[in-house]
Parts: C-alpha cells; structure tokens; sequence
C-alpha cells in the first residue's frame, strides 16, 4: 500500500483509494445534477468549478503534517466561530434563514466550516487526556459542543446544528467519555425530552416531526416534499427509468430535486441496482475511513479520522434517511452529490485532512 | 504524557468505541437499504401508479348534441356553429401588444377587453386557451385570416348555440337547454364513468343539458359521451404535451313524430289565447302535434336572455312557460259523455232505444236537489243518440245517478283518466279520477250520491290533461284499443291496452262514432257550426267547463265579465269517419263555447293532417 508518490525529492501524501474513489463521486454528481436541474448546464458548470477546486484543496490539504492541524485548530475554530459572527451579523438571509456570508464570487455557509472544525479542535484538545476522560473536561468540551451547536441552531439550521453536535460528541465518545456519564446523562436526555420539545423546537419543526410520525396528516403541507419523494424513489422500481426520464423530478413535482432530495431523482431514474452501485462508494469511503483509522499514526490522528468519517456517515444518514421517509425531513445535502458549494467544500476539507492524518508517519515511532 | 500501557488502553477502547458507532450506522444503513426495497421493489406497482397519476390529467372534450328532427325529416331543432377567436396565453409575451395589435382588426369592447386582461395569466400558468371574442361577423374572420400570420398563438374555432328553428313553436315539445350544474354534471360523468370535471366546451355557453320536453326526456341520447385529451401536466398543472385524444361520441339525433305543418296549424290557430292542442295517430299512439300557448322562444332560454326579458316572461299572468298539454288539469266536462253512454251500455243500465224525457234538470232524489242542463226547458224525450248530439246533462245525470261509483271510476280509467298516458313526456300530470276514498282523504267529506250524478258530466271533481284528453280520444276511435303516446317512432316498450267488455259489440262502437258524427253533422248537434269548416267526416264531442256554478243565463251573464270566471271551451276529435287515422283535443282557456270556439282549432288541425 502506497501512502506517499515520490515525485523526484519532493513526497505528495496522497491516498489513491479515497481520492479515486471522491473523484468518482463528484463526477457521477454533476451527471445527476444535470438531469436534477432538468438540464441546466450552467447550474452543472458552476458545480464543476467546485468539484475541481475542491479536489485540488483536497490535495493540497493532505500534504501537511498532523501536527500542523494540532498546532493551529484553536486557530481553526476561532476563526470558524468569527465567521459565524460575522453571518449572525452580515449574513445574507434567504426564506428567514440566515446561514451564508456573501464573499461575492461565492456564497459560504459558514456551518460548514465549523463542522469540520469543531471535531479537529475537539480532538487536539482531548487526545493527551488521561482515561476515562475526567468530569472537569467532559464539561469544558460539552459547554463548547453546546456554545457552538447554539450558534448555528440559531441561524436556525437545525439539521447542520445536529451535525456539529453529533460530530462534537463523536470526539468525546471516542476519546473515552466515561459510560457511566454516558448513561446518566442518556436518562436525563430522555426526561427533558417534554422540555425540549416545548422550549427549543420552532412550530414549523414540531409539524415536521408530526407529520414524520403520521404523513396521512396533511399530504399538501409539510409532507408534501416526502410523498413526492416517495412516489419518486417508489416509482423508480428495480432498474430505474432512465436518465433524464423521471417524471417526479422532470415535471418539478419533487422539490428541492437539485440539493436535499437528489437521491430521490438518482432513485427514480436508476432504479434500486442504481443506488446500490452509488452506496458501494459511500460504503467504501467509510470502510476506508476505518481501516485508516485504526492505522494511524497517533490518537489525535485517530481521534480526527474517526470523528470526520462519523460526520460524514451522519451526513449521508440524514440525508437518505430522510428522503426516504423513515426520519424526519430536516434539510441536509447529500455529500458529494447535491448542489451547494458549502457542503461540497467542507467533505473536500475533511478528506483532505483524513489523508493527511493517515499518510503521515511520525518519524519518532515505530 | 501516557505511557505505553495507557496508549494500549486507551487504543482499545477507540477501536471499540469507534466500532460501536460504525455497527450503530451499519445498522441504520441496512435500514435505509431495507426501506428502499420495499418502496422500488415491494411497493412498487403502487407508486408507480402514483407517478403516472400525478403527471397525467384527462380533459373532457364535450360531444355535439343530437339534431331533432320532425316526421318528415326536417329539422327542428339544430347546432348552429359560431366563429370565436382564442389564443393561448402561455405562448404570446405581452398581452398589452398583443391586445392593441388585434384592436387594429377586431374590434373589442371593454368588457372583452376586461376579461381577457383578468384572466390571461391565469391561463398562462397553466397553458390554457383563452377565448377573446365569441361569435366573430363573417367580415372581422376575413379580416383576421389574412392577417393571421402576424398573430401565430391565434387561431379561430368553431362553437356551437342549440338553435330552434320553430322556437316559439315548439317551446313546450321540444323544451329547452341550459347550462349544467355541478352536480348535474357530476352525475353525468359517474355514469360515464369518468372522474374529471374539467371540459373543453363545444358550446359557445359551457356544457348544455335538456331542462325541459324532449331535450330533457331524451338527453341521455341526444347527449352523447365525452371524449378525453390526456395531456402530461407539471407539478403546479401547466398542460404539456398531450399525450392521447379519444373523440367524443356525438349524440344520437331524435327522429320525432311530430309534423313541423300541423304544428304550425295549431299553434296560428289557437292564435295566442290561453290553451293547449295535442293531436296523435291513433294506430301508432304517435304525437303529431303539441302545442300549449302563450308560447316564448327556446332559443333566447337556451342561448341567453337578459334578465327583464326573462322577468316579463315569468311575470306574464299568462304563463307561458306553463306546459298546458301536459300539466293543465281541465274538467273534461260534456266529452266524457261518450264514455259515461259506453259505462250505461256495457252495465245494461240503458240501450239505444232507452230513452227519457228531458225537462232541463234533474232532481237528485236523496235530497232534491236540482242538476241543471245546458238549454233551459230541456231537450224534450232523447235517447242515447240525441243524447250525445244535444249534449242533454239530464241523461246523462240520470245515467250516473244509477250507476255504482267503483265500476263507474273503474271504467273510466280504461280511457286514460288519472293516469299517464305518454311514454316520453316531460313531467306530465295524472290529472284527477277521484275515488271516495280519496274524497275524504282530501277534502274530510263523505262521497255523495251527488258527486256520481255531477261525474256522469265530467265535471266535479274530475280533471284531466289535454294530453289526456287526446288519448281519450284515440281510444274512442279505435274501439276502445289503445297505444301509449310518444314523440318518437319505433318506441318498443309502449303499452297497448284495450277495454275489456261483455255488452259491447262493433255495432254499438259504430252506433256510438254516428252519434259523435252527428254533434257536427246533424241540425241540432252542439259543434253545428264546424259543417261548413270541415273538409272530411269528423267525430266530435264539445265540452263547456263550469268554472263557477251559475243558477241562470242572467248570473252568468254578471260572472263573465271577469274573464278568468268564463267557462272553458273543450272537445275532443277524431277523422275521417269511419276509419279515423287522427284524434285530437283542444282546449281554450275561458273560451266559453267547445263546440264553435275550440271545435274549429280542432278541425284545422285535423284537415291539415288528412290533406297531407
């Protein structure tokens, strides 16, 4: 197994099976795009941009040493959450949302960003601390994970929001939160759940989970989205009816066709062999991601493989999850696949860096 | 720092934990894989349907009425094709160009401007036609096809308007056609069995059904079945393409029995008094003609009317929407005389050399009341023969006197009376053949001897349709056979009766037509005053219905000058004797007299029938 191309005396960190296997990914999603966007070639271009900038600041990712992510994520996760002042403060806002800072040529989300940089920072903060990780840390990293979960639930985004805090608590399960917090604070999660559900969640969100609960509800509300998706997914049958033929996504009775419900339009054009074929690579990516966890070179390392690869599973999770009903519908790209230059760029941050952490050997061991 | 047993430990425990979470997500993932197979693979003939459900919508396209045409085969009533000009908004950028382009050719007033403006946006958004102007001159479609090129998204189609060409003639024959409710049209398109309600109009008013007379009794056929165009449509119901036209079946033409002449005879002669003329073939029970007046056009009901007309109409103290020949109840007075003289014969109550001396009245013996007679001092000693020739109420009174009242009523409904008599009429009335039982059910009064006595002259309680009337008398000319009556031929399930008798030979029939004859032909017959009107040899029986009961001349003399108190003029026809083809019954509202008012109706309409 290669980890490094020596190009004369210089060493490109390069992990071919991961790169390979995104590259695929990020082509056969412009091929999806296109016919989600009923054609659209500008929509297809402007993605293509994304993918090739995003491939090569994958690459130049890779090639930093561990250390210089261990050295500089406090850096990484001021600046992340600067950024989402900045949103708070001169963020654009669409449909009462406000997520993106407008940079002119290009539109960030800027939860994006701290969802990659959360878990980093996490991971350089945790990884020297003795087992079981002690009360005191336990509850400096969980006030962090819930300072930062609250900036961008906030925006309201509560689906990247889960995400951020999913990932955060990722590191610390991996770190070695003790079970016997684990389990306490598990009993007190589902006491407050009343309290939750009364005092955080906004009426539109409360009417998603109810009509999750039972979509005979009201068919032109908000479950809308999710029979139309069904009947997409559904109608699509064992092979598919063809590129460019699904008549859910061509004659606009899916919504969000191009961003959070693409899979819809790659299931009702490709049929089930179809996604299973686009699953293998997801399952390879994340297969891949544990096998190079286990082998990497330090527990900081371990630590940031193993909490990115949890947020990416939980980003395609939620997305397919909810696309096909049997979650509610929270609004999450597909990695890799759905439009949007946030999401695209922050995997292409993630994987660049998980190369990193994996191709590099330290020199001091073995 | 850890030491090299902690960083042992401590990788256990990640590659445990880390396997814990990835066994969590393999979990969720066969989930999602599992739900996914039963949407593409279990369930998937469901969402198939679902899909093409979604993206397809059937538009109904309307099929063109039935013509209905009279005996001879003209027509009465058609479809007119009018000429509209229609665009289709989702292709043309802006209306306002668009509108004052077309202003330069086709002059449009404000509100068909308004309307095109209203809605042309709404018709764009889901790529439907919009109708500019209805009914184009023969100049402005001229004017428009050579200038066509310059307008691609505009195009001229033809419409239809149900047009009568008889309208006032026919007002109660035919009927009308109105626009269709929604639940109407429901029920027409369950029985059709199509689910949509959205329709291509053909008709330049929406979708028309018969309201009333022939249009309504046979609208099923004239009808016909709509076509569908199936069209792909996108999410918010924009029309695509379309996918699949199946034409509309056009309705069945209807080839009535009615004479487009007689009918016309009819309806100059009752010459717009209050009344109804019904005239039938007696072998076949057909209606050649139908008239009820005061009459009013179809085409203006059918095809728009503005509203103070349609009030005038609906005010007019004569009623000319009323359908007299099937709805008006008249005493059927002196022309059920006939059948009171057949009752007498058949229960050998009487024979034709019975006769009885006529002093003008007759008194009721229960309580001597006094039933008077038409001629003061009477008509001296009659017989069956004079009896039905002078039209003597005392014979008559006597007759009834001595009948029983069930056999009585149970004979008289072999002619019709409190039944319905017509196959394919619009609504008809039974009219009244009352019953003790319903005497008293009604008016909380015993059946009086008296009431028999005043039935023995047709009046009382007694009522019957000009319809009824007709029928009547077509079962007297043809011996007591009879046929339903209908508009149209070759109607199989029409029922045939016939009067079951044990007294009652040809010769009595025969005897009976010569005394009927006579009411015109003889010197002292009650209809004398046809003679010189009639072309062929005629039975008659005149009527004059009482509306009020008067003691003397000189009181009715007072009550006339009301016009709605004066008597109703009746009579019943039938010809040539002695082989009639022909009945009728006319019946003039307040006419006063049967014989010389009603009777030349009667006999114009039967000359016109047997000069044909």
């Amino acid at each position: 197994m290669k980890k490094e191309l020596i190009f004369k005396n210089f060493s490109v960190y390069f992990d071919h099976y991961l790169f390979i296997s995104i590259t695929l990914l990020s082509v056969m999603g412009l091929f999806f795009l296109y016919s989600a966007s009923h054609g659209d070639l500008n929509s297809v271009i402007k993605q293509s941009i994304f993918v090739g900038f995003g491939l090569c600041l994958m690459l130049i990712l890779s090639q930093p040493d561990p250390d210089f992510y261990k050295l500089f994520s406090s850096l990484f996760i001021i600046l992340s959450i600067a950024l989402m002042f900045a949103t708070m403060i001169f963020g654009k806002e669409i449909n009462g949302a406000k997520r993106w800072l407008n940079f002119g040529f290009f539109t960030l989300q800027t939860s994006e960003i701290i969802k990659i940089a959360l878990p980093i920072f996490l991971a350089s903060y945790l990884y020297n601390k003795p087992l079981p990780i002690s009360t005191k840390h336990t509850f400096i990293t969980l006030a962090l994970i819930c300072f930062v979960f609250y900036l961008v639930y906030s925006q309201p985004d509560l689906g990247t929001g889960l995400v951020v805090f999913m990932a955060g608590v990722y590191i610390l399960f991996l770190a070695g939160l003790s079970w016997k917090f684990i389990f306490t604070s598990f009993g007190l999660v589902v006491l407050s759940l009343p309290f939750l559900w009364n005092n955080f969640l906004e009426p539109f969100q409360r009417q998603r989970i109810l009509t999750f609960i039972d979509p005979s509800n009201d068919p032109y509300g908000s479950s809308w989205n999710i029979t139309q998706s069904k009947i997409a997914i559904g109608s699509g049958g064992m092979s598919g009816k063809g590129y460019q033929e699904g008549s859910q996504a061509n004659l606009n009775f899916l919504p969000e066709a191009e961003t959070d419900f693409i899979f819809a339009v790659i299931a009702e054009e490709f049929g089930f062999v179809g996604i299973c074929i686009l699953l293998a690579f997801f399952f390879f990516i994340l297969l891949r991601c544990l096998y190079l966890a286990f082998n990497a070179r330090d527990r900081f390392c371990r630590l940031t493989i193993g909490g990115l690869s949890l947020v990416f599973a939980s980003t395609l999770f939620i997305n397919l999850g909810m696309v096909v009903g049997i979650i509610p519908v929270v609004g999450m790209p597909m990695p890799f696949i759905s439009k949007g230059g946030s999401s695209l760029l922050s995997f292409y941050i993630a994987f660049g860096i998980i190369i990193s952490m994996a191709t590099h050997k330290k020199l001091m061991q073995k | 720092m850890i030491d090299l047993n902690e960083r042992f430990i401590e990788k256990r425990s990640f590659f445990n934990r880390l396997i814990i979470v990835y066994a969590f997500f393999g979990f969720a993932f066969s989930f999602f894989l599992y739900q996914t197979y039963s949407l593409q693979v279990s369930e998937y003939s469901e969402y198939e349907t679902a899909a093409i459900e979604n993206k397809t919508k059937e538009v109904l396209v309307q099929p063109i009425r039935g013509i209905i045409y009279d005996r001879s085969g003209k027509i009465i009533v058609n479809n007119v094709p009018t000429y509209d000009l229609i665009i289709r908004p989702s292709k043309i950028r802006s209306i306002e160009n668009f509108l004052s382009e077309i202003s330069l050719i086709i002059n449009l007033n404000s509100d068909e401007l308004n309307y095109v403006k209203e809605n042309f946006d709404l018709k764009a958004r889901y790529n439907r036609e919009l109708v500019v102007k209805k009914n184009l001159s023969k100049e402005e479609i001229a004017r428009f096809e050579v200038r066509s090129y310059k307008f691609p998204n505009t195009f001229i189609d033809v419409r239809y308007s149900r047009h009568n060409n008889y309208p006032k003639l026919f007002s109660h024959a035919v009927g009308y056609v109105g626009g269709v409710s929604n639940d109407e049209l429901i029920n027409i398109l369950d029985s059709q069995k199509l689910p949509q309600i959205e329709t291509i109009f053909k008709y330049s008013n929406g979708f028309q059904i018969g309201k009333t007379g022939l249009e309504s009794t046979y609208d099923d056929l004239l009808r016909g079945k709509f076509g569908r165009k199936i069209y792909e449509v996108n999410a918010v119901g924009r029309l695509l393409d379309e996918r699949q036209f199946i034409k509309p079946i056009n309705g069945e033409n209807i080839f009535t029995t009615l004479d487009i002449d007689v009918q016309k005879v009819a309806y100059d002669q009752m010459d717009n008094r209050r009344g109804a003329v019904v005239a039938v073939e007696i072998d076949t029970g057909s209606i050649v003609s139908y008239v009820s007046t005061p009459s009013f056009s179809t085409n203006a009901i059918s095809n728009g009317i503005s509203s103070s007309e349609f009030n005038t109409l609906i005010k007019d103290k004569n009623k000319p929407f009323f359908d007299r020949a099937s709805q008006g109840r008249y005493s059927p007075a002196s022309t059920i005389k006939p059948a009171i003289g057949l009752f007498g014969l058949e229960n050998n109550i009487i024979d034709w050399d019975f006769s009885l001396d006529d002093p003008g009245y007759f008194i009721l013996p229960e309580d001597q009341r006094v039933y008077r007679g038409w001629r003061e001092g009477g008509h001296g000693k009659v017989n069956l023969n004079k009896a039905m020739i002078v039209s003597s109420n005392t014979f008559f009174f006597s007759l009834a006197y001595q009948s029983d009242i069930y056999k009585l009523i149970d004979y008289l409904s072999n002619f019709g009376f409190g039944a319905n008599v017509c196959a394919d009429c619009f609504n008809p009335d039974k009219g009244l053949l009352p019953t003790p039982e319903w005497k008293m059910n009604n008016l909380n009064f015993g059946w009086y001897k008296g009431d028999t006595v005043n039935l023995g002259v047709g009046q009382g309680y007694l009522s019957a349709t000009p319809l009824q009337l007709a029928y009547y008398s077509s079962v007297l000319a043809n011996k007591g056979e009879s046929k339903d009556l209908s508009f149209v031929f070759d109607k199989t399930d029409l029922k045939n009766s016939y009067i079951k008798s044990q007294n009652i030979s040809d010769l009595d029939w025969k005897k009976l037509h010569q005394s009927m004859i006579g009411v015109i032909d003889s010197p002292i017959g009650t209809a004398k005053r046809l003679q010189e009107l009639k072309k062929y040899i005629v039975a008659a029986k005149s009527g004059t219905v009482e509306l009020v009961s008067t003691e003397t001349k000189e009181d009715y003399k007072i009550i006339r000058e009301n016009e709605g108190n004066r008597d109703h003029a009746i009579i019943i026809a039938f010809g040539p004797m002695p082989n009639p083809k022909y009945a009728v019954s006319v019946v003039i509202e307040n006419g006063e007299s049967g014989g010389s008012v009603a009777g030349p109706v009667a006999i114009a309409v039967l000359n016109s029938l047997l000069d044909k």
